[in-house]
Order: structure tokens, then sequence, then C-alpha cells
């Protein structure tokens, strides 16, 4: 239990310091802007307490939101992917189901499931955020392209480092 | 008593889903506002050693190019002396007091942390309150216009860039005078466009875009970009793209103009708005 906490906080400061040194600096013409703190609410565990899920969902993304200065913005996300974890987990759930004290990865559910459910756990944690960002639906489709984009170059690099997480 | 228990039991998950959701939304409601960044403000405190820290790493590197920008200045700012004295000499002019015909302030500063991958990008410089910044000053990077304070404290100030969405300048191009609004789509960094230029107006690739003036914010004759091409959008009216002759990606040193008459002016102006 104390092992897990101490890994997870490791993950989370090297999530959160690639997200700010890193990631917050790649432009690419305007459209693409990953977001890759999320994979700490991906790989949290299958059986979290729902209620625990959404408190780290929301430290997590005001700690975001302090380095970028956007209060609220990556909270809201955060806080409505947590939300709709448990019901995305149970929807793509493997035919026996989880088993006690499983975590979301790639080794244990396939590369298939685990693209799956990234996948549509970053869009809507996108969709949330770059809609509060620019906080008007004028331009819908503009925004729209852009959480689409974005969500595909956070998904592959999740994926990377879903892989290189694997390896160890 | 037992139901309401029940109740809370059962859907403890959604109570503080919304709970928590609505809180962020308070934030971000209230920290967008244009003109009331304060919570931001103190965040930004927080965070700001870190900050501070990656700035100093960045601005090491870029240390050649602002070395070669610096000296570029300074001999352009030589020959302006030089041009000056000169006229003074010719003209017979006697300085009286100085202190009536300055209407602008100049401050230098650094940036400390910027962004431009945003809809709504901010950038915090390393003056404030103390060193006489305040609200509604204009940013002027060597190469033009980058933004307008929105809030200071007593070492920092946050100004909103001109890469953000509720911007707005008012801008002239300078080789027919037609004047119309400069904003930002939220695309490239790079371009932004300036709106309301009539159709009939003869519009040439490559002129340069300028501040009016009007806005008592910006002092007048400051560059923007260069016109890079335009479109009729809707009505009677031109959309022209500018290339942004500031490099936001690399704003580094800014100087801070607040204009010394901008109250008389505005408080004149009040009752015709």
């Amino acid at each position: 239990m104390i092992n897990s906490i101490i890994r997870y906080t490791v993950i989370f400061v090297i999530l959160i310091f690639l997200q700010v040194l890193l990631f917050n600096n790649i432009q690419f013409s305007g459209f693409i802007n990953p977001y890759v703190y999320v994979m700490l609410i991906l790989i949290l565990p299958v059986e979290i307490p729902s209620w625990l899920l959404l408190i780290i969902c929301f430290f997590s993304g005001l700690t975001v939101d302090l380095f970028n200065g956007t209060p609220g913005i990556h909270t809201s996300a955060t806080v409505f992917s947590g939300f709709i974890r448990p019901y995305i987990l149970r929807m793509i759930s493997p035919r026996d189901g989880y088993e006690a004290g499983a975590v979301p990865s790639m080794v244990i559910y396939g590369f298939r499931w685990f693209l799956l459910y990234s996948g549509v756990m970053i869009f809507a944690h996108h969709f949330v955020l770059f809609y509060m960002e620019v906080f008007r639906f004028a331009e819908f489709f503009a925004t729209l392209l852009r959480v689409i984009l974005s969500t595909i170059f956070s998904t592959v690099f999740i994926l990377l480092a879903e892989y290189y997480r694997r390896g160890r | 008593m037992r139901n309401l228990l029940n109740f809370l039991a059962r859907y403890n998950n959604l109570i503080i889903f919304l709970l928590l959701e609505g809180f962020a939304i308070y934030l971000a409601v209230q920290g967008n506002d244009y003109h009331n960044i304060r919570l931001a403000k103190g965040m930004r405190l927080m965070t700001l050693g870190v900050e501070k820290n990656i700035a100093k790493t960045r601005t090491y590197f870029n240390l050649y190019s602002v070395n070669s920008k610096v000296a570029q200045e300074n001999i352009d700012l030589r020959n302006h002396i030089e041009k000056m004295n000169r006229s003074a000499d010719h003209l017979f002019i006697s300085y009286t007091d100085s202190a009536n015909n300055q209407q602008y302030t100049y401050t230098s500063a650094e940036v400390i942390n910027n962004s431009t991958n945003r809809q709504k990008n901010f950038f915090t410089i390393n003056k404030g309150k103390k060193q006489g910044i305040d609200v509604d000053m204009a940013v002027i990077s060597p190469d033009g216009v980058a933004g307008i304070i929105v809030s200071s404290s007593e070492n920092f100030s946050v100004g909103m860039s001109l890469l953000n969405i509720d911007f707005h300048l008012s801008a002239r191009i300078k080789s027919n005078g037609y004047f119309g609004s400069v904003t930002w789509d939220g695309r490239d960094y790079r371009f932004a466009y300036l709106n309301e230029i009539p159709l009939h107006v003869l519009i040439n690739k490559g002129d340069t875009v300028l501040t009016t003036g009007y806005s008592s914010i910006f002092p007048k004759g400051v560059l923007v970009g260069i016109i890079d091409s335009y479109e009729k959008a809707g009505g009677d009216f031109y959309k022209v793209k500018i290339l942004l002759t500031t490099d936001f990606r690399k704003i580094d040193y800014v100087s801070i103009a607040g204009n010394l008459r901008r109250l008389e002016q505005t408080e004149l102006e009040k009752p015709y708005k």
C-alpha cells in the first residue's frame, strides 16, 4: 500500500515535470497541444474508491493549473475524466471481469484494449479542456479539430510511455 | 433521515463530482475575466520559484542573439540621438521644461514566463508596482507590439499577450492610412488578422502595419507586422492576414510604455462612449 503510494507520487512528479518543461513548449501549427499528465489518471488501480479517484484528479488538475496559470481549466477536465473512468472501465471490461487489485495496463489486457481505453479517456479529457479554454461555441469545429489532433498526439505519447513502463 | 443518508450513500460519487467540478468551473470563470485575474496572480506567485529558474536557463541559451540585438539597438539609438542633436542645433530650440513634452514613460523588463500554445496566452514580467508598472500599460518588444499589462503585484506583472483571443488592438496600414482592429484567431503564433478594412482600399502584400494610438495605451507608430495576404470577409470588408514582427516564441526583453496623459484622455472621452 505504502509502496504503491510512493510509486504513484514519483510517477506524478515525473509527469508534471515532463508536462511543464517539455510538452507545454510544443507548438505545432496551433492545433496540437499534447497533455500527457492524464496518464496518471489512466494507470491508477481499477478498484480505487471513486471518491478518492475524484480527489486525486482534482489535485492533479489543480497542480497543472498552478504551473500553467489557468485556474480551473485543467481541474474541470481531470475531474470530469475521473468521473467517467469507472463507467468506461465497466463498459470495456474483459469477459471474465477484472481481478482483485488489477491495474489498467497494456501488459495485462493487451495493446488494443489499452488503446481503446486511453483513447476514449484522453478524448473526454481534451474535449472538456479545450472547450473550457476557449469558453465559447463560436468556431465549434476548429476547436473540435484541435481536440481530435491533440488527442491523437497525447495518446501516442502515453502509449510510448506505457510501453517504456512495461519494459521495467 | 435514513432515506436521505441512503440517497447520499448511493450517489456520493455524483455528489463529489458535482462539487469538485462546480468549484473548478467557478475558478475558471473567475480567473478568466479580463480585468480580474487576481486569483491567477496569487497562484502564479506560488510557482514563481520554478518559473524563475526555467527563465534563467532559457535566458542563458539566448544570450548570443540577445547580445547582437542589443548592439543593433544601441547603434539605432545613437543614430537617433545624433539626428536629434543636429535638428535641435539647426532650429535653435531652447529646452524649457522637458517634463511637459513627455507623454510616455519607458521601463525595460524581462519576460520570465510566457506561453504561445493556448487560446488565451499570458506572460509574466519581472517588474511590478514598485518599479512603476501598472494595469493598462503597453508591452513592446524590440521587434514590435507584444501585449498589455492586465495585473501587477509588488515586483511582478502579468501581461495579456497579443496571442490571446480576447486581445484587440487598433492599427493602421502605413501606406494608405486606413485603420482597423487587430485580433488573433488562436491558431498560428506567427499570424494575426487586421479586420474592418473597406473593400475599396488598395492593399499591397508586404506593407507594414502600425499602431494608431487611438486606444491611449499604445504609442502611435509601433510596428505590428507585415501584410501577408488578404481575403473578403463577409460584408464589405477585407480580412488582412498579418505576419507579426514579434516572435513570441523568443520574446525575452521588453519595454513597458505607460501613457502619462491616459487618464486625462479617458476622462474627457467618457461621456461620448
